[in-house]
Order: C-alpha cells, then sequence, then structure tokens
C-alpha cells in the first residue's frame, strides 16, 4: 500500500495442468496488517492460489515475496518457521490427536530446545533430546501447553473442555475452530484461511467472524477466501476477485460487489453476487 | 550379437506372461483404487480349474478356457461382494489387508484340496514350434499374447467408448458423484470384478500350460512380478501395465544377460523402485501431473484405545519374568523367546506402521541387516556378542533407514510396494554378495549369546535377556510417543498436508521413526543370529513381514502394549494349535480377514 | 534336561499329531477327539505309562507339513509309513512298535527351534529326525545339543550340519562323494569336454557345484560357465541363452525335479541339443510326468534305479508301488525310508535311552539301505561315506540304466 514494502507480494503467478490455466498471471500485494479477501466462483482457482503461496504446490511462472523475500517454491515447512500459517477448505485437522496435539503441532515450527538447528545431526539429537527429556525440554513443553490454553480460550467453553478429546469426534464446526486455534499456535505474520466459515450456521459464522475481527485488531495480516459477501465486506480491507484463473476486479468492497464485470462473473456461473446464506448478525 | 536378439524375443515372452497378470491387476486398479494382492491366488485357482478339466474331465480347450473364467469370475465375484464390499467406508489399509488375507485362505484351500505336489498341465494346443532368432516359439506363445494384448485392447476400447466402462472410469474417480450421478456402483465393481478374475484365472490356466507344470507356489510369484509391472506402467492403466510387463521382462532378460541368473530378480525391483522415485505415477503419466486429490479421511481406524492402567502393566511384566522360575517347559519359554523376538519386529513396525502411517511389508529385511552385522562382527572381528548386537541394531538402522527412504515421497499402498520390493531386494542383495554374506551357504557357528563374558545358553537364560531387552525397548517407545515425536509422527499419519503445512518436514520424521524401528529390529536380529548359530538369506523372508504386520493390526496399530499381546497371541496360538498343522496357515488368513472387517483397530485399538 | 517334564506335560496341553502307518482321516478325527478328552484327565495321569511296552517308541519328526516345502514333507511321510511297515511286520523293536510324531515346521527356523524344545522336554521321544532345510535343521541344532537328544538329519545337505555336536548325526549323501560321480559320468563316461552348470542358488546347490566343478576339473573338463537360480523361478529362457553363449558340449543341472523339468523343456525350446545330465535330485517320476518329451534322453546319476537287482531296493520299489497305488517312488521317498530303517537299527542296539541312543549310532554296522548298499557311519564326520552310484537315461519315457552308447 502506501510505501512500504507489502508482507506479501504476488507477481504475474501462474499454474496451468495440462490444457487448464488455473491461476493466470495473478498480481497481489498484501500489507502488515492488512486483511484482504479473495471471493469469485468455485473453480476461480482461489485454493489454488493458496496452494501456490503456501508451497502445497509450484507455480509455473511468477514470483512470490514475503516480506521482501521470494519464497517461491519453497516447500511449507520452510514457509512455516516463516510465520505463514493456513487453513484448509476442507478442514483438516489431526482426527485420531487431541485437540491438545492439534494446538501444539501448530507450534512446532517454533520448538527449539527440542530441535536444535544444528545441520546433519540435528535429526538425531531431536531424538536423543525427546527421549532423554532434561529441562529445557520439558519447560519448553509447558509452556507450550500453556499457550494452548490460552488460545484455545478464545473460543470460550468450546475447545476447552475437550481439549484431550479427540479431533475425530468433535463436531464440524469445532474441528473448524481447532484448525483456527493450530494457525494461531504458529504466531503467524501472515495467516490464510480458507472458507473458514463454509458449513457453519449463522451463529457459527458470526463467531467465526468476530474472531477474524478480534485477529485483524491485534495487527495479524490476513489472506481470507469466502464466499459469504457481508461477512467479506465487513471485514475486509480490500477485496479481490478471481475468476478462471485470472484476477477481474480489486478494490473496496462496495465498489467491487457493484462491479459489472463482477457481476457478469457470477450471473454467468448461475449466482447472485448478493447471495447471503446469513441474516445480519446480532451486534 | 544375435544373442541380444534372444534375450529381447526371451524378454518379450516373459514379458507376455507377465501381461497377463498385470492386465487384471490394472483393471481392478483402475475401478477401486486397490491392489488386489490375491489377483496370484485366483490365477492358481484357474491353473488348477484347467488341471481338472483338461486331465479329468477331458474337455477341449474352448470348454476348458470357458468354465475356468467361469470358475474364476465366480471367485472374483465372492470375493467383491463379501470380502471387499463391507470394507468400503472402511479405511483405506482395510482392502489392502483384505487381500493379502483372500490370497492366504485361497492358496490353502487349493493346497488343501489338491496337495502342495507340482503337477502337469498338457497343453491342448498342436506341437508345432515357428523359428523365431534362434529359439522357437510355440501356439502357446501366441495365444498368451493374443489374449494379454487382445484383453488390454478390448478392456481399453470398453473403459473409453462404452456407457458401461465410463460407469466404470468415473466410480474410480469418485465414488460419490458417480452414485449420485445414478451409476450403480456396485453393480460396477462387480462387474470389473468378475472381468479381471475371469482374466486371472484363465491366466493361471495358460501359464500352467506354458510351462507344463503348477504348484501352489505360483500364487505369490505371479503376484510380485504383476505388482510391479502394473506399477511400472502406471497403477490402473490397462494399455500401461501391458508396456510394464514387456518392459520387466526386457529388463529380467538383459539383466541376466549382463550379470548372470541370480540377479534376475534383483533387476525386477530395482526398475521398481526406480520406477516410483523417479515417476511414482507410472511411466505414462505425465511428470508434473496436478498432485493428486490429498487423500481424505484417514488411513487408519479412529479408535479409542484401551487404556491400560500402569499397575496392570508392570504385574504383567513381572508376571513374565518371574515365569522361568516357576517349573514350566523349555518349550513354553522357546515359544515365548519366539514372542519377545516378533515383539520387537512389531515393536518397530508398530512405530513406522502404526504411529507413522507407513505400512511396510519388507521389514524383515530390517532384521536380516542386524542379524548379519551382528553375526558378522563377532564371526570375522571377534566383537563381543553384546557389543556386537548393539552394532547390528545401530547398522540396520542407519542402512535400513536410507534403503527405505525411497519410499518416503510415496504414499497409501505405493509405500507398501515399495517397502515390499526393498525388502526382496535386501534378501537378494545378501544372497548374491558372497564375499561378505557368504551367499546361500550362509553364516555357520555364529557365537552364542553371552553377556560380559557368560554365555547365556540355557532357555531361562536367554528368556530373561530378550524379554528385559524387549520391554526395555517398549519403555523407550513408550517415552518417544509420550514425546513431541509421537504428536508429530501421528500428525503425518494422519494428514500430511496440514503437517506439512505447520512445519513437519515429512523426510526428517519418517527416518526418524525408521531411524528407532530399525534400531529395535536389528537388535532383534542379533539376537536371533546368535541363538540360531545359523543364518542364511531365507531366514528372514517376505513371510516374516506379513506375520509382524499381522501382529501389528491384531494389537492395535501404534498400540506398544498390543504388539506385544499380539506376539504372543500370533506366535503362542499356533503352538497350541499344532494339532491343526494343515489349516494354521487358512487359519491364519481367516483371522486376518475377520480382524480386518470387524476390529480394524486392532485389540487394543490404535494410538 | 528339565525337570519340571510332569508340568511340561500339562503345559504342552492339546495333544500332538501322533502318526501311526495308514492313517486316515477318520482315525485322525478320532484321535483329535480322544486326545482331547485325554487332556481333561490327563493332569492325573501317571507319567510311568511311558514304559509300558505296549506303548510305541517315539520319534519327534520336525518338518515342513505346510508352506513352501510342504510337498517334501508329504514324501517323508509316505518314505516312513513304509519303512514302518516293514519294521513292525519284523516284529518291531525288540517287540515294540516304533512311531513318530510329525510336527509341522514350515522349514522356518523359529518353529523347528521351538519344536526342538518342545522334543527335547518330552521324554517320550527318543530321537529326533530332520529338518528339510538347512537353516531351520542348523538352528534347532544347540538345542539338541544341549538337552541330549540325537538330531538325526536325512535331506540337510549342509556340510558343517554335523558339526554342530555329537548328537548331529545324517545319512544325507555328502556332496563330496556325491559329485565325483556325477562329474565321472559327465566327463569321463559321456564324454563331455566343456561343461554348463546350473544349480539352484541355496546352500545345497552352491555346495554341489562347488564340489561338481571340483571333480569336473580334476576329470579334464572345463566348466564354462555356471548359471545359479532361485528355486522359484521358471523361465529359464535367458539363462539358457547365456549357456549356448558359452558354447558347451553338455549342460549339467544341479536341480529339483520341478526346476529340472522346466530347464530341460525350455533348453529344447531355446534351441540347445547338447547332452544334459542331471543330478540324483531330480530322480523322480514327475521329473518324466513335468518334462514330457524334453527330458528324453536326459542322463541322471543317481543311487539306485527301477530294475536295480539289489534287494533292498527291490523290496523298496515293489512294497511302494503296492502301498500307493502304482506310483514310483523318488529319491526324497527313498531317504526317509533309509532314515527310518536307521532309526530303527539304532534303536534296536541302543534302546530307549537317549545318550545310549547317540552312542549306538557308532555301533550300527551294514544296515540294508537304498541309497548306500550298507549304512555304517563315519565316527570322525557322523555320516556315511560311500553313497551307492546308476547312472540312468531317460528311455522312452522311463528311467533306464544308461547302456553306454552317446544319446
Amino acid at each position: 500500500m502506501a510505501g512500504t514494502t507489502p508482507l506479501l507480494s504476488l507477481r504475474g503467478v501462474t499454474r496451468t495442468f495440462g490444457g487448464l490455466t488455473a491461476v493466470d498471471h495473478i498480481d497481489l500485494g498484501l500489507g502488515q496488517g492488512e486483511l484482504v479477501s479473495i471471493i469469485g466462483p468455485n473453480g476461480a482457482g482461489k485454493t489454488t492460489l493458496f496452494n501456490l503461496v503456501t508451497g502445497l504446490d509450484r507455480p509455473d511462472a511468477g514470483e512470490v515475496r514475503l516480506g521482501g523475500q521470494v519464497i517461491t517454491g519453497f516447500a511449507p515447512e520452510k514457509l512455516a518457521s516463516r510465520g505463514v500459517a493456513r487453513t484448509f477448505q476442507l478442514g483438516r485437522v489431526f482426527g485420531n490427536l487431541s485437540v491438545m496435539d492439534n494446538v501444539l503441532i501448530g507450534a512446532h515450527a517454533r520448538l527449539k530446545a527440542v530441535k536444535p538447528p544444528i545441520p546433519l545431526i540435528g535429526p538425531l539429537l531431536e531424538l536423543g533430546l525427546a527421549l532423554l527429556r532434561p529441562n529445557s525440554v520439558k519447560a519448553e513443553e509447558e509452556r507450550l501447553r500453556q499457550e494452548v490454553r490460552a488460545i484455545l480460550a478464545r473460543f470460550g467453553e468450546r475447545l476447552l473442555p475437550r481439549i484431550d478429546q479427540p479431533a475425530y469426534s468433535l463436531s464440524y464446526a469445532n474441528r473448524r475452530r481447532v484448525e483456527i486455534a493450530r494457525a494461531l499456535a504458529l504466531r503467524p505474520r501472515l495467516l490464510l484461511l480458507d472458507e473458514p466459515t463454509a458449513g457453519m450456521n449463522p451463529t457459527e459464522t458470526a463467531e467465526m467472524q468476530a474472531l477474524i475481527a478480534e485477529l485483524k485488531a491485534e495487527g495479524l495480516t490476513i489472506l481470507l477466501i469466502e464466499h459469504k459477501l457481508d461477512m467479506v465486506m465487513r471485514l475486509s480491507d480490500r477485496v479481490v476477485v478471481m475468476d478462471e484463473g485470472r484476477k477481474i476486479a480489486e478494490g473496496a468492497g462496495e465498489a467491487v460487489r457493484n462491479d459489472p464485470k463482477v457481476i457478469e462473473a457470477y450471473l454467468g456461473h448461475g449466482l447472485s453476487p448478493t447471495e447471503s446464506d446469513e441474516r445480519e448478525p446480532v451486534a | 550379437m544375435s544373442s541380444w536378439l534372444d534375450y529381447t524375443i526371451n524378454g518379450l515372452i516373459v514379458g507376455n506372461v507377465y501381461a497377463l497378470v498385470a492386465v487384471g491387476l490394472a483393471l481392478i486398479f483402475g475401478v477401486s483404487r486397490l491392489i488386489n494382492f490375491a489377483q496370484g491366488s485366483i490365477y492358481l485357482v484357474g491353473a488348477y480349474v484347467g488341471w481338472v478339466a483338461v486331465v479329468q474331465l477331458h474337455t477341449p480347450l474352448v470348454v476348458t478356457v470357458i468354465l475356468v473364467a467361469t470358475v474364476a469370475a465366480l471367485v472374483g465375484l465372492i470375493i467383491e461382494r463379501f470380502g471387499l464390499r463391507p470394507l468400503q467406508n472402511s479405511v483405506r489399509i482395510a482392502p489392502l489387508l483384505a487381500t493379502i488375507g483372500i490370497s492366504f485362505v485361497l492358496d490353502q484351500l487349493v493346497m488343501l484340496t489338491f496337495s502342495p505336489n507340482p503337477r502337469a498341465l498338457p497343453s491342448q494346443l498342436p506341437d508345432v514350434r515357428f523359428q523365431i532368432g534362434t529359439g522357437t516359439i510355440g501356439p502357446l506363445d501366441l495365444l498368451i499374447a493374443g489374449v494379454g494384448i487382445g484383453s488390454a485392447l478390448l478392456l481399453f476400447v470398453f473403459l473409453r467408448y462404452t456407457k458401461l466402462g465410463w460407469a466404470v472410469r468415473a466410480t474410480a474417480q469418485d465414488r460419490d458423484a458417480a452414485m449420485q450421478m445414478g451409476v450403480d456402483v456396485n453393480r460396477v465393481n462387480q462387474t470389473v470384478f468378475g472381468i479381471a478374475a475371469a482374466l486371472g484365472g484363465v491366466s493361471g490356466m495358460l501359464v500352467g500350460m506354458y510351462y507344463n507344470q503348477i504348484d501352489t507356489a505360483m500364487s505369490l510369484q505371479a503376484t510380485l512380478k504383476g505388482v510391479v509391472a502394473e506399477v511400472v506402467g502406471g497403477a490402473g492403466n490397462v494399455p500401461g501395465a501391458v508396456v510394464g510387463s514387456m518392459l520387466l521382462g526386457l529388463v529380467e532378460s538383459y539383466g541376466v544377460a549382463a550379470f548372470g541368473t541370480s540377479y534376475r530378480n534383483l533387476f525386477a525391483f530395482l526398475l521398481l523402485i526406480l520406477v516410483l522415485t523417479l515417476r511414482p505415477n507410472g511411466l505414462f503419466a505425465s511428470a508434473r501431473q496436478a498432485p493428486p486429490e490429498p487423500l481424505t479421511g484417514t488411513f487408519i481406524a479412529p479408535s479409542r484405545p484401551v487404556r491400560i492402567p500402569r499397575w496392570a502393566l508392570a504385574i504383567a511384566v513381572g508376571a513374565f519374568a518371574l515365569l522361568p522360575l516357576l517349573p514350566v517347559s523349555a518349550y513354553l519359554l522357546q515359544t515365548l523367546i519366539n514372542a519377545w523376538l516378533l515383539g520387537m519386529l512389531a515393536l518397530s513396525l508398530t512405530l513406522v506402521a502404526g504411529t507413522v502411517g507407513q505400512v511396510s511389508l519388507g521389514h524383515a529385511a530390517l532384521l536380516a541387516i542386524g542379524a548379519y552385522t551382528s553375526a558378522l562382527l563377532s564371526l570375522r572381528l571377534a566383537v563381543p556378542v553384546g557389543m556386537a548386537i548393539i552394532c547390528g541394531g545401530l547398522m540396520s538402522a542407519a542402512l535400513g533407514t536410507l534403503l527405505i527412504s525411497p519410499s518416503f515421497r510415496l504414499r497409501g499402498h505405493y509405500v507398501s510396494i515399495a517397502t515390499l520390493a526393498i525388502g526382496e531386494i535386501v534378501s537378494l542383495v545378501i544372497l548374491n554378495w558372497e564375499s561378505v554374506t557368504n551367499g546361500p551357504i550362509g553364516l555357520s557357528g555364529i557365537p552364542p549369546l553371552s553377556l560380559f563374558g557368560y554365555e547365556l545358553t540355557s532357555a531361562e537364560s536367554v528368556y530373561w535377556f530378550s524379554f528385559a531387552v524387549m520391554v526395555l525397548l517398549a519403555l523407550l517407545q513408550g517415552r518417544l510417543l509420550g514425546s513431541h515425536l509421537g504428536r508429530s509422527f501421528r500428525a503425518i499419519r494422519d494428514d500430511d498436508v496440514a503437517a506439512r503445512a505447520y512445519g513437519l518436514s515429512l523426510n526428517r520424521y519418517k527416518a526418524l521413526a525408521f531411524i528407532f524401528g530399525g534400531f529395535a529390529a536389528g537388535v532383534s536380529g542379533g539376537i536371533a543370529a546368535h541363538l540360531y548359530s545359523y543364518i542364511n538369506h531365507e531366514t528372514f523372508n517376505t513371510q516374516q513381514s506379513i506375520l509382524a504386520l499381522t501382529v501389528v493390526i491384531l494389537g492395535g496399530l501404534g498400540n506398544v502394549a498390543g504388539a506385544i499381546l499380539g506376539s504372543v497371541a500370533l506366535v503362542g496360538l499356533p503352538e497350541a494349535f499344532r494339532i491343526a498343522a494343515e489349516y494354521r496357515i487358512l487359519i491364519y488368513g481367516i483371522v486376518l480377514l475377520l480382524l480386518v472387517r470387524f476390529r480394524p483397530q486392532g485389540l487394543l485399538g490404535t494410538i | 534336561m528339565n525337570g519340571g517334564t510332569e508340568v511340561a506335560a500339562q503345559w504342552t496341553g492339546f495333544s500332538n499329531e501322533r502318526m501311526e502307518p495308514r492313517m486316515s482321516n477318520l482315525d485322525r478325527r478320532t484321535l483329535v477327539k480322544g486326545s482331547l478328552a485325554a487332556v481333561l484327565m490327563g493332569a492325573a495321569t501317571s507319567r510311568a505309562a511311558f514304559a509300558d511296552a505296549a506303548e510305541p517308541i517315539m520319534l519327534g519328526v520336525s518338518g515342513p507339513l505346510t508352506g513352501p516345502n510342504a510337498q517334501y514333507g508329504a514324501q517323508w511321510k509316505q518314505g516312513f509309513d513304509l519303512a514302518l511297515d516293514e519294521i513292525h511286520a519284523a516284529g518291531g523293536i525288540n517287540g515294540r512298535k516304533l512311531a513318530y510324531q510329525f510336527e509341522d515346521s514350515q522349514s522356518d527356523p523359529r518353529q523347528s527351534v521351538a519344536i526342538a524344545q518342545k522334543f527335547v522336554s518330552d521324554p517320550k521321544i527318543v530321537m529326533e529326525l530332520g529338518d528339510f532345510s538347512s537353516p531351520a535343521s542348523m538352528a534347532a541344532s544347540p538345542i539338541y545339543q544341549r538337552g541330549g537328544l540325537v538330531q538325526f538329519g536325512f535331506t540337510n545337505s549342509h556340510p558343517d550340519f554335523t558339526k554342530g555336536g555329537d548328537f548331529m548325526w545324517s545319512t544325507s549323501v555328502s556332496q563330496a562323494d556325491e559329485q565325483p560321480l556325477l562329474a565321472r559320468y559327465a566327463v569321463r563316461h559321456l564324454g563331455l569336454k566343456k561343461l554348463a552348470v546350473l544349480h539352484q542358488n541355496t546352500d545345497w546347490g552352491r555346495t554341489s557345484r562347488d564340489y561338481f566343478v571340483k571333480a569336473a576339473k580334476e576329470d579334464g573338463a572345463e566348466v564354462v560357465v555356471t548359471e545359479g537360480y532361485i528355486a522359484d523361478e521358471r523361465d529359464f529362457r535367458s539363462t539358457l541363452v547365456r549357456v549356448r553363449d558359452a558354447n558347451p558340449d553338455g549342460l549339467v543341472l544341479i536341480s529339483y525335479y520341478s526346476d529340472g523339468a522346466l530347464i530341460a523343456r525350455q533348453a529344447r525350446q531355446v534351441g540347445l541339443t547338447q547332452t544334459i545330465c542331471a543330478a540324483s535330485s531330480v530322480y523322480s517320476p514327475k521329473f518324466l510326468e513335468l518334462g514330457g518329451d524334453a527330458v528324453e534322453g536326459v542322463h541322471i546319476g543317481t543311487r539306485y534305479f527301477p530294475e536295480d537287482p539289489r534287494p533292498e531296493v527291490r523290496k523298496f520299489i515293489t512294497s511302494f508301488k503296492a502301498k500307493y497305488n502304482v506310483v514310483e517312488p523318488d529319491a526324497f521317498n527313498a531317504y526317509s525310508y533309509d532314515a527310518m530303517n536307521v532309526a530303527a537299527a539304532v534303536l534296536r542296539i541302543g534302546g530307549t535311552d537317549r545318550k545310549a541312543i547317540r552312542d549306538a549310532f557308532l555301533k550300527v554296522k551294514d544296515v540294508p539301505s537304498v541309497i548306500f548298499g550298507s549304512v555304517t557311519f563315519d565316527p570322525a564326520t557322523r555320516r556315511v561315506r560311500g553313497a551307492m552310484n546308476a547312472e540312468l537315461v531317460v528311455h522312452k519315457g522311463q528311467f533306464a540304466i544308461w547302456d553306454g552308447k552317446p544319446t
């Protein structure tokens, strides 16, 4: 935005599969503390774009930078240690792990005592330290557990009472909350949320929306894919519209909403841009 | 130079034979994403039904073929309906294991009905030979080629251009969507299984005629080579299976030409590993396809493990520790010694397959590496036995992990296939690397177990030693599972995509799991070597790997106590049931099937 | 030995497959039910029963009844049962019957070791026979040696087997004896000068090959190529091209009957016309059945043959065909038949005490044997020297004595 290096910048990012161009020369900038939403009909390439940014897939062309440094094609593991956290469209929690363990995994990249960054023998040291468990390791583990409890507390009574239950036994909405909690445990610089309220009812959606607003207020930089346009309008600093792999509009919420190209794209796909499956949330 | 022509022709001829199995496998994989380890057994059934038809009923060739195809198709339908369909909503590991169990059951039924002696299966075709190169081929070669290529072509056309064929492909891509589109998914599966089974049965008969020999050992060989050919060509790709088979035949043939017959299978499995490493989707997939849709749903059955309280475990350990003090027979102690050694292997496998989700079918290779290392150190370098065994463990950890690492990038059943191949490769290298391992002659005169200079020769002392080592390894593993590594391993198993997104490097953690597991298995192998005083390449074989896997499933994937309980059960029960000696393997196969169907999480639950 | 034999009997609980000659399925089922009933009453039964003269003397047999080598276990039983018929017809062992208890080891060392403990702990078992493969046999040797029970091997051929201790005895023909006979046949009698040797890549196959090559060289022939193959192999065409390229004038097969038959067939299909000379391990009616026309003219060096005039062989073949429905016996039947006869001879001298049985092996002299003519053990090696020799050829689909004419 205004002169400072954007936290995230995409230039000409492209990805084709066979004959299909899923992502077509996308340029995007995200400043520190901004919340940008990406909207568009199904199949527009939004999740693919997320995959390209988070390393799950490699662009065929173009460049991605994080905090000014090139991260194009970096593996997801590496990006995690650089503070990039994401959630998934289908909600991917670790089913057989407890809520606590799920969220602890979020903090994995931050482990120091048990993961000395020494090349070559580092992994063996990690094994040894895990078995021996010296005080430094125990202390770190305890600290992280406290953090997890604090994060879970943000969700009120939803998750804390279930902290030791396996994730597969949770309701769908709770599983998605665990996903967010896990992302927060990473202490991200950049948070990518892929349809965090998909399949949620209005109350649950409202809670999620409030949480995201809170996170934004705390200064977190967020990239959001969503279909619920009211939510998008309320939360976003900017909205980007994709259709068939291309960016067809970008700007403030209202402007984008009334952009004839955008309406065309949605209508052409049989959807109305004012579709909103929630009533006005109370407060 | 004409020899190369002959080698090429021979390679194609053998490839021809492999193609028959591979096409059936490809077809089944294409529709249900399942590697049918029972295909070789259907092949076997076909061969024996053919024998009955030709030798006892004297039917003409056409009738024989129809009879064999019909019976085999029926068997296929039964397998699909009762063995696999109940598992369709179960976890992905279940059908893989079910087909292994089915193969045991079928093979044993054939053996019990017909006896294990090989039999001749006369060809019913005229005995003319055609000159080709410097050798000859006969009408059977042509018939086999016709059936192989013909069925591949027919299937290709069927899948591409007919309505039912489209239904088949739709089901393969996305079962739920196909159902919603009105496809009768069950009927599709049945049809395909029936066709693939009929093809498999006829293949078995043709190959039996080709070699004029059928016996119950044909089944495993056929499956192994068929799987290699199919994976090389691209799983699910029917024409690819034919090409993959030809390629396999050629590679084997040239390998023999260049290095000698004993290297034949080594080349086959190396080809497989090469393809899996460089082109996991097979040779005919484009290099940068869309990443396969992240396999949704867990590989492991969600379950609440049975939590055994600490005091109960302590009592059990104490009871077993004190057992030799009671007036029990050395036979019982020996049986339990076998259980403790298997238990160490099971601990290792439950960590790797259960906790990390890498279902390894070649784990016996780790035993072999540990055993040979320990034996050689103590035989050639006079290293004290205790130290040698530890070195065996370390070597197994290091070398084993290194050898298995090509499988780290693979997922799902490909891991199992790759590890199976690696296990076979280790065994073949041991067989051929004579300067070090003595080849088939093996190592004899291995010094007995001894600790700090004291020889452990009585059943009691060996029992205590192996029990102590096992308990120690179990405690360490428990500690490991309670650390951050435990949750990291399990995260990778449950969802490796999400795991990576949160900083877990898959290679690193898979390697760590194999390092720890390799150590446990290597120690077990080392102890066995000193116990048996003689080992060769056959001592630690694929059967051991499959036994260990059954133990792990029985106990509960990832469950340490379960691994030990499972070992005691699967070693103890066959000893108790020596009375039913001929039925043991059959019962074993049935147990596996029942487990997979009704309690895939095992007795004590997965962790 | 373990003092807990009383409890041992209880722990071994379920009764075992006690084999008497000619047991039908019905008998076996009855025996199972009977055994279970016995177990229920079992604990109180006095163990002094084994001294009762009406009870048979028990041999323990460790061998493959299931698994990849199951066919050989079945052949063992045929040979044992035939021998037992004759032994009983001749009055048994000093008036007592002889019987064996066959435990399925699947040729797996883990199981053979457990079976060894079982036999050692069971006072009824006076001697053990088996196992089939070398790993299974040799893994169990330490237990037999320490437990003081004779381990009598008769098909396991690893040269180091009897080095396991003085309780290890073997009538399996040493390859050091057999291969020179084969070499003589191939080189001196058939006049082959350049040999290609195909052998199973097992300890037996390799040892045999090494001895053969040595003997052939001593006889003045050249071994131009040797190819070791895995026992389950079915396709030999490429191997045979390699063989062909080495330009041999004869092929030597160190194989069992199944692989031998396959090689012979494929050799002809690949265009090889050289003379084939095979080791005794192919000698079996199955070789003829599986090989068909392709084995016509194959030479085999065996220990006996169908028309062998020796009385022990005539008796063996005639009784075998009578008992088993006109089927001809093969090498494995012969080994087990001989083994059982040797065991009986040992028991007649040594009684039922295990140590005395061990010592009796040396006292046994000239036991009639199909394989050796007569059996006397060499005290230094605990093996038998001097196997019989017959040079056969397949003629019109039958085994016949070679008449000395080139084929």
